[in-house]
C-alpha cells in the first residue's frame, strides 16, 4: 500500500515535470499516477469531503446528510510504461468515473492526477487539449463514432482536431485502420459496420494520433461473447506489440484477467484491492473480491510456486520424477502428473525447490488451500 | 466453510416444503383490513366489508349500499376527498333540485299570463277607440275586429299558462324521480369509486387523500353552498335580480385602461423610433434585394431558374408540376404580383434563420435560457396574429417591411424550438469523445453538434417557410403586398372570380414552395 503524499498546494505545481521523473525514463516509468482522488458529485461537495475524511462516512450517509454522490473515495495508483491496468467492478462502482480523471473529463474534487509527469488538475485549457489530442486515447462502450462521417474520417479525427494536414491524416487512418484489419472499409458509414468492426473503429481511432496511453471504458462489454473474445486477443497482441500503457475497465474479471497485467478492483468508488491476476484469484482481500473469484478458472492463472509444497515434506529423493519451473502454470503440471504416479518436483533455476502431489494439485484447482 | 457448504442444500429443500403453490394461496383479509381501516379512518368495519364485496366480485357491479353518500351525496364525496364523485353528483342534484323549484315555486304561466294581460289592454284599447269612432259616426268595425282578434290572442295566452301551470306537478314529479335515482346511484357508486381511490391510496398514499378530514367537509360545504342556492334561485325565479345576469362592469375601467395603454404606445413609439426605423430599413434592405432578383431579372430567366432548382431538388416530377404552376400564375397575370409574395416570405424566412439558428443553439446549449425564452415562443405562436398587428402598426407603421416583421414572430418559433431540440439530441457521448480527442468547444459545435442536429434544423426551416406562407394573406391587412391583396380586395368587394382565382395563385405558390424546400431536405438525409 502507498502512502498518500499531502494534499495538492494551493498554487498548483507547476505543470512542468520535476528532475526527478524526467530522470526515471526505465523499463518501469510510471506514466499514469493518481494519489488521493475524490469525486464527489452534488452541491455540497467541500462539506461531504470534510465529513467523508474526517468521519469516514458511506456513500447512503453523504446522499442522507448533503445530498451528494461520492463517486471515487480516495483512489491511489501508478501505472507504468507498456503495462495493462485494468479496473474492474460493477455498475456503478465507480470505474468509469475514475479513468475520466486521468484526462479531465471529470474533476476531481480532491487529490492529484499525474500523466507523463504532469499534472493534469493544474494544465490550462490549451495544454489539456493538447494532451488529450497527442497523448491520450480513448475507446468508449458505445462506441461514440460519428455517425455523419466515414469510417476514415473517425479514424482521424484526433488528428484532425490538431490541425494535421489532410493528405497526411489519410494516410495514418488508413494505416491505423490496417492495424485493426479494416482494410476497405475506409469510405463506409459506421452504421454500415458490425458491432465488432465499429469498436475497431473505436481503436483505430484511439491509436490514430500514436498516443502513450489509452484509456478503454468497457470497449467490448456490449459485444457478443465470441466477438468479444477475439477482439480481446487482439487487443492483447496489439498494445503488447505496441508498447501502449492501457488502462482498461471492464466488469467482467475474465476479461481482466485475460487481458491485464494488474488488476485493480473497485467497489462503490473504494479501490478495494490491486495487484495480479494470480495474487487477485489466489489472495482475495476480503469476502467481496473471494466471490468474485470464485468462479474463476484458476487452471491458467494460478503457477507452480504459489501451490507448491517445501521439498523436506518428501525426504526421499524423488529421481524419476518430472520437474518443472516454478512458472509452470495449473494446466502444465496436470498434464505432467497424469503421466506418472509420482508427485511433480518444481525447480527454480534448475535447483529442486518443492514438489506437488496429486492431492495438493487437486486442491489447488479447486482454489483452496486447506 | 463445511457449514456454509451445507446450509444452502438444507435450506432449499426446507424452503420447497414451505412455498405455496399459485392455486392454493388463501386471501389474507387480517391484513387488507388493517390496511382498510388505515385509509378509510372512520367506519372502517362497513368499508372493509364493502371493498371486500367489492373485491371478491367476478363480473359486473358489485352490490354495496352508502348510505352516507346518498344521504349525504357530494358532502359524502368532499370529506373523503372524492373530487370528481362531489362536482358530477353536485351537478346532477342542482338539476333535480332546479326541477323541484319550478314545479314547487316557479310561476311557470307568468310569461303567458302577462302576455295574455298586454294583449287585453291593447284590446280595451281598441274598444275605446271603436266608441270614439261610433261617436264621431262613422264605421267602428275595423277596430271592433282587431279587439276581437286580440281577445282570442289573450284568451290563447291564457290557455297556455294554465297548461303550464297544471305541467308545474309533472315537473315537480320529474325532478323528485330524477333526485331519487341520482341518490340511488351515488348509493350504489360510491363504493366503487371510493375503492379505487383505496387502490392509488396504496400506490401513494402521499398524494392521495385518506379517511375524512374536516377542512375537505368544509371546502365541500362552502362550494355546494356558494354554487347551489344562487342555481336554483336563477332558474325557478321568475323575476331574477339584475345583479346575477350580468356582472357589474364599470365602463370607466375600460375606457381609461384603453386611453393609459395607448398613450404608453404612442411615447414608446415616439421614444424608440430611431431604432424602429432602422429595423424597416434593414428589412426593407433585404426585402429589396430579394425583389430586384426575382421581379428585376427577366421573367425567362426566374422561371428558368425556379423549374431548375425544382428538379434538381425535388426531382422531374416536381419540375413538371412547378412549370405548370408558374404557367397559371403567368397567364393570369398574377407574375409580379406572386414573386412579390415568394420575395415576402423569402425575406421573412432568411431572417428567421438567421436569428433563430444562433438563438436555438443557445437555448439548446443552456436550459436556463431556454426555460426563459419557452413562454415567449408560446405567447408568439399562440397570439392571434391578428392581435399583435396593431402594435407592429403602431411601432413601425404600414406595408411590407412590418408584415414581414409580423411574419417572423410567427414564423421564427419552429426553427429555435427544433434547434434547440437537435442540439439536446445529440448524443453526449459522442461529445464526450470528441473532447476526450482534445476537440475545442467550438470544434465540438462545427464537427459534432450542428451535423448531427442538421435534421431537425432543416425540419425546423420547413416548418418556418410554411409558417410564413401562412401569414402572407394576413398581413396584406396592414397594407402588406403580393397575392395576399388581391384576396384582401376580392374579400372587400365579395368578389368571387378574382378572389378564386388569386386563392389558388397562392395555393400554387404554398405548394411549390414546399415540395421544393421537402425535396431538397429529402434528399439530403
Amino acid at each position: 500500500m502507498r502512502v498518500r503524499p499531502p494534499a495538492r498546494d494551493a498554487g498548483g505545481r507547476k505543470p512542468s515535470a520535476s528532475a526527478a521523473e524526467v530522470g526515471a525514463v526505465a523499463m518501469s516509468e510510471t506514466v499514469v499516477e493518481l494519489s488521493g482522488v475524490w469525486k464527489v458529485f452534488g452541491d455540497r461537495t467541500a462539506e461531504t469531503l470534510a465529513a467523508a475524511k474526517s468521519e469516514a462516512i458511506s456513500k447512503a450517509e453523504a446522499l442522507e446528510r448533503f445530498g451528494t454522490v461520492i463517486g471515487v473515495r480516495d483512489a491511489s495508483f501508478s501505472v507504468s510504461r507498456g503495462e495493462i491496468f485494468c479496473i474492474m467492478g460493477l455498475s456503478g462502482s465507480g470505474k468509469s468515473t475514475l479513468v475520466r480523471h486521468v484526462n479531465r473529463l471529470i474533476e476531481p474534487t480532491d487529490g492529484t492526477i499525474r500523466v507523463l509527469g504532469q499534472d493534469v488538475g493544474a494544465m490550462g485549457t490549451q495544454a489539456l487539449r493538447e494532451m488529450r489530442a497527442k497523448h491520450i486515447g480513448m475507446v468508449f462502450q458505445h462506441m461514440a463514432l460519428m455517425p455523419h462521417r466515414s469510417v476514415r474520417d473517425n479514424v482521424a479525427y484526433p488528428l484532425e482536431v490538431r490541425g494535421v494536414p489532410k493528405s497526411r491524416r489519410w494516410a495514418v487512418s488508413d494505416h491505423t485502420l490496417g492495424l485493426v484489419n479494416l482494410e476497405g472499409y475506409e469510405d463506409r458509414l459506421p452504421q454500415e459496420l458490425s458491432g465488432g468492426m465499429q469498436q475497431r473503429v473505436g481503436i483505430a481511432r484511439a491509436l490514430a494520433s500514436d498516443p502513450e496511453i489509452l484509456l478503454m471504458d468497457e470497449p467490448f462489454s456490449a459485444l457478443d461473447p465470441l466477438i468479444r473474445l477475439q477482439l480481446q486477443d487482439q487487443f492483447k497482441a496489439l498494445v503488447d506489440e505496441l508498447r501502449k500503457t492501457t488502462l482498461f475497465i471492464t466488469h467482467d474479471l475474465d476479461e481482466a484477467i485475460r487481458i491485464g497485467d494488474r488488476i485493480a478492483i473497485m467497489k462503490d468508488g473504494v479501490i478495494v484491492q490491486i495487484g495480479t491476476p494470480e495474487e487477485i484469484v489466489t489472495r482475495p482481500a476480503d469476502a467481496y473480491v473471494r466471490e468474485f473469484v470464485q468462479g474463476i478458472s484458476k487452471l491458467k492463472l494460478v503457477k507452480a510456486h504459489s501451490i507448491m509444497e517445501p521439498l523436506e515434506s518428501y525426504p526421499g529423493v524423488i529421481n524419476g520424477a518430472p520437474r518443472v519451473d516454478e512458472s509452470a502454470d495449473l494446466d502444465r503440471l496436470i498434464d505432467l502428473s497424469v503421466g506418472t504416479d509420482d508427485p511433480v518436483v518444481i525447480t527454480e533455476g534448475g535447483r529442486d525447490v518443492g514438489v506437488v502431489t496429486k492431492s495438493v494439485l487437486l486442491r489447488g484447482i479447486q482454489g483452496g488451500r486447506s | 466453510m463445511t457449514d456454509a457448504a451445507i446450509d444452502p442444500v438444507t435450506d432449499k429443500t426446507a424452503r420447497a416444503g414451505r412455498v405455496t403453490a399459485a392455486s392454493q394461496v388463501e386471501v389474507d383479509h387480517a391484513e387488507l383490513d388493517a390496511s382498510i381501516a388505515r385509509f378509510v379512518g372512520r367506519n372502517a368495519g362497513y368499508y372493509s366489508r364493502a371493498f371486500h364485496r367489492i373485491h371478491d366480485t367476478t363480473r359486473g357491479v358489485p352490490l354495496t349500499f352508502n348510505w352516507a353518500a346518498a344521504v349525504f351525496g357530494p358532502l359524502w364525496a368532499a370529506g373523503r376527498g372524492v373530487w370528481g364523485f362531489f362536482w358530477g353528483f353536485l351537478i346532477l342534484e342542482i338539476i333535480a333540485w332546479v326541477q323541484i323549484g319550478r314545479g314547487t315555486w316557479g310561476e311557470l304561466g307568468a310569461e303567458s299570463l302577462a302576455q295574455a294581460a298586454r294583449q287585453e289592454a291593447r284590446a280595451r284599447q281598441f274598444l275605446e277607440q271603436a266608441e270614439a269612432v261610433r261617436l264621431a259616426g262613422e264605421d267602428p268595425s275595423r277596430f271592433e275586429t282587431l279587439s276581437n282578434n286580440l281577445m282570442r290572442a289573450a284568451e290563447r295566452s291564457r290557455e297556455t299558462a294554465e297548461a303550464a301551470a297544471a305541467d308545474a306537478t309533472h315537473i315537480l314529479l320529474t325532478g323528485l324521480a330524477l333526485l331519487l335515482i341520482v341518490k340511488l346511484l351515488q348509493g350504489l357508486w360510491s363504493n366503487v369509486v371510493y375503492e379505487k381511490q383505496y387502490s392509488r391510496w396504496r400506490i401513494d398514499p402521499a398524494a392521495v387523500v385518506s379517511g375524512v378530514k374536516p377542512h375537505n367537509v368544509a371546502l365541500g360545504l362552502v362550494l355546494t353552498l356558494a354554487i347551489a342556492p344562487l342555481t336554483v334561485y336563477r332558474f325557478t325565479v321568475e323575476d331574477v335580480s339584475p345583479l346575477l345576469t350580468a356582472f357589474p362592469a364599470d365602463p370607466d375601467h375600460y375606457t381609461g385602461a384603453a386611453r393609459w395603454l395607448e398613450a404608453q404606445i404612442d411615447a414608446a413609439a415616439r421614444g424608440g423610433s430611431g431604432a424602429f426605423d432602422s429595423i424597416v430599413l434593414g428589412v426593407r434592405q433585404i426585402l429589396d434585394a430579394i425583389s430586384l432578383a426575382l421581379i428585376g431579372a427577366p421573367w425567362p430567366v426566374v422561371m428558368t431558374v425556379i423549374c431548375v432548382v425544382a428538379w434538381r431538388s425535388a426531382g422531374p416530377r416536381v419540375a413538371i408540376f412547378t412549370a405548370a404552376a408558374l404557367a397559371y400564375i403567368a397567364l393570369l397575370g398574377y407574375w409580379e404580383i406572386a414573386m412579390e409574395t415568394v420575395a415576402l416570405v423569402g425575406a421573412a424566412v432568411v431572417i428567421c434563420v438567421v436569428l433563430g439558428i444562433p438563438l436555438g443553439i443557445w437555448f439548446g446549449k443552456s436550459q436556463r435560457a431556454y426555460r426563459m425564452a419557452e413562454p415567449v415562443l408560446d405567447l408568439m405562436q399562440t397570439l392571434p396574429a391578428f392581435v399583435y398587428l396593431i402594435p407592429i402598426i403602431a411601432f413601425f407603421g404600414t406595408g411590407n417591411p412590418p408584415g414581414i416583421l409580423a411574419t417572423i414572430i410567427f414564423g421564427m418559433p419552429p426553427v429555435i424550438r427544433l434547434t434547440a431540440l437537435g442540439m439536446r439530441g445529440v448524443s453526449d457521448s459522442i461529445k464526450e469523445a470528441a473532447s476526450a480527442f482534445g476537440a475545442s468547444p467550438w470544434q465540438i459545435l462545427k464537427d459534432v453538434e450542428l451535423p448531427l442536429a442538421l435534421p431537425s434544423i432543416m425540419t425546423g426551416v420547413n416548418q418556418t417557410i410554411l409558417m410564413c406562407l401562412s401569414m402572407v394573406v394576413i398581413i396584406s391587412l396592414i397594407g402588406g403586398g403580393g397575392l395576399g391583396q388581391v384576396i384582401l380586395e376580392a374579400l372587400q368587394f365579395a368578389a368571387k372570380g378574382p378572389g378564386l382565382l388569386g386563392g389558388f395563385a397562392i395555393l400554387f405558390v404554398a405548394m411549390m414552395i414546399d415540395r421544393i424546400v421537402q425535396g431538397a431536405f429529402r434528399r439530403r438525409d
